[in-house]
């Protein structure tokens, strides 16, 4: 099957301080390769300071690499540090709804802005589109006169799934996104996300280090150590066997 | 022994128009040596019983209870410096954001030198204490699993990683040599390694110290595999209380089956991808609460008597509350 998302030898490197004049580089991702097909999960797990929360930046733009390639389809996003700007076919999920969402602007509004900036559609149909995508994650149409402090953390969660989703996108980075929510609720957003990738044909990036939701959401796992790719494969097969320590580490808790 | 033993815990909040219960009639009882879990999700009110069994309730919640004892003296019926006390010397605590909760303007060496009572030290001739103190905090140090002593006791919380300051705290709270160890949610913050090796210093202080734990998570799964009994709480009522195993292989309540059904790992037969069994709705704040059993809009089960609080019923050392509990044939 032809990969939707394919990353190929990404590195990044931060300038940080260690000493009054000295700078000194660290290599936050180093030669990061994988690809991902349509409609299948690629959970990445590994401690903090991993580089887990960069790569998921760089994926959806937020940060540049310094070099190597991000290729969505057949087109090319990212070519050594210079980004195609008007690529919006990878979003970001953030693990705090509550404070990712701007508590001044109503939900309409919100996702009225990703429409405004990204597409050509006019009001009306924004307004459909806001219509459809809210009842797609599971809210009514009437939410968008509301203010993110009426909803309670998982439906929060929902609504930024929904900002995500607006646009269509192929690709969904959720950088921890299920490790705030209650487990009730995190059972709910689990299935809804598995529910739209049944339908749609979405592929998921997952960061978390709930263990059991790698196990049962995702088709490859990647192990991240310091910056480098320890491990990659199917998930069973790395649950079942892991080879590296550091994967023995994080699984045998 | 019964270390601790509640019957009848309320906690109120006092609002302008209305009284909000956020802790509803709630038993607990702890024997010495126990580890004994809370389990609930947010707004459960877990954390709530934790502050009131210590006391660090502040003047606006209303605590009734029909006894509180501690190894047979009523908390509720003392003085407050001499609950104080009691509290201090044989009740100690673990907060969920380490970094938060210590003291960012001074060293750790100090703030653990400050935890250990000067009883500790009464032996020891006044020229030699200063040394001893500083003994004691590299020995409790090491005793929490922190090797590079010299460094950690020298630098300030901020300098320190996330699962060092709780390891920090736990040095804190057992420098005292506790009967109690309350443990609020000490692994939210923390990852997937350091988690297992704070779980496994709790777990080994319980064993060799026969320390009792009242361990607080709003994950199950944590939890599971070495507490010996469990309460589930929702909104602040008992849902269902018991041994754990007997909790996990025979839920009674459908809220403790959503819970144990919710983990992929435990549920078998499970495949991959496919849906999870999910209660619907969202967990309800504290001042819109629903009359009677308060998972009533969300349980499968529900019928027209949930809207009376269901009254908790006992079987084999298992109690739970609910109309319509989950025995084959009835």
């Amino acid at each position: 099957m032809q990969p939707v998302l394919k990353v190929q030898a990404l590195n990044k490197t931060f300038r940080i301080r260690s000493g009054i004049f000295k700078r000194r580089l660290l290599h936050v991702l180093n030669d990061i390769s994988f690809c991902v097909a349509e409609g299948e999960t690629l959970a990445i797990i590994g401690e903090t300071g991993s580089g887990k929360s960069t790569l998921a930046r760089v994926l959806a733009g937020a940060e540049i690499a310094d070099s190597g390639q991000i290729l969505l389809g057949s087109a090319t996003i990212e070519d050594d540090g210079i980004r195609e700007l008007s690529c919006r076919h990878i979003r970001l999920i953030f693990q705090d709804s509550n404070r990712s969402l701007n508590p001044g602007l109503t939900i309409g509004d919100i996702l009225d802005d990703c429409l405004r900036f990204n597409t050509l559609l006019s009001a009306k149909q924004r307004l459909v589109k806001i219509k459809e995508t809210l009842i797609k994650v599971g809210l009514l149409a009437d939410h968008q006169e509301y203010y993110p402090h009426m909803f309670s953390g998982g439906q929060l969660q929902r609504i930024a799934l929904a900002r995500a989703i607006i646009l269509d996108p192929k690709v969904l980075v959720l950088d921890e996104a299920l490790s705030s929510l209650d487990p009730s609720v995190r059972a709910q957003i689990v299935n809804l996300l598995l529910k739209l990738q049944k339908e749609s044909g979405l592929s998921f990036i997952l960061i978390t280090h709930h263990l059991s939701t790698v196990r049962h959401m995702s088709d490859q796992v990647m192990v991240m150590h310091k910056g480098k790719i320890v491990e990659y494969g199917d998930t069973e097969a790395i649950f079942n066997n892991p080879n590296s320590i550091i994967t023995q580490r994080l699984l045998n808790y | 022994m019964q270390l601790l033993d509640i019957r009848n815990l309320t906690i109120e909040l006092k609002t302008a128009d209305s009284v909000i219960r956020a802790v509803d009639r709630i038993n607990l009882s702890l024997k010495e040596g126990e580890v004994h879990a809370l389990v609930g999700e947010s707004g459960s009110g877990k954390s709530l019983i934790a502050k009131a069994i210590v006391g660090a309730l502040n003047n606006r919640w209303t605590v009734t209870a029909d006894r509180m004892h501690w190894q047979g003296v009523d908390l509720m019926r003392l003085s407050p410096e001499k609950r104080r006390k009691i509290v201090s010397k044989d009740i100690a605590m673990i907060y969920q954001e380490p970094s938060l909760c210590l003291d960012p303007t001074a060293n750790i060496e100090d703030q653990i030198a400050e935890s250990i009572p000067d009883e500790f030290l009464k032996d020891v001739s006044i020229f030699s204490r200063r040394s001893a103190r500083k003994h004691r905090v590299i020995a409790l140090l090491h005793k929490v699993g922190i090797r590079d002593h010299e460094k950690v006791m020298s630098s300030y919380p901020h300098e320190l990683s996330e699962g060092i300051c709780q390891k920090v705290m736990i040095a804190m709270a057992i420098a005292r040599n506790p009967k109690l160890l309350i443990a609020d949610e000490p692994t939210t913050a923390l990852e997937t390694t350091t988690r297992a090796q704070v779980f496994r210093l709790l777990k080994s202080l319980n064993q060799l110290k026969n320390m009792s734990v009242l361990m607080i998570s709003h994950e199950l799964e944590e939890i599971a595999d070495w507490s010996h009994t469990m309460h589930v709480l929702y909104c602040g009522q008992m849902v269902e209380a018991g041994p754990t195993a007997s909790l996990f292989n025979l839920p009674l309540h459908p809220y403790t089956q959503a819970l144990v059904k919710s983990m992929p790992d435990f549920e078998q037969g499970i495949t991959h991808k496919e849906a999870l069994y999910a209660l619907k709705g969202t967990i309800p704040p504290l001042a819109h609460l629903p009359i009677g059993c308060r998972l009533g809009p969300r349980c499968p089960q529900a019928q027209k008597a949930c809207v009376v609080t269901p009254i908790v019923e006992r079987s084999h050392g298992h109690a739970y509350a609910c109309h319509f509990p989950l025995i084959k044939g009835k």
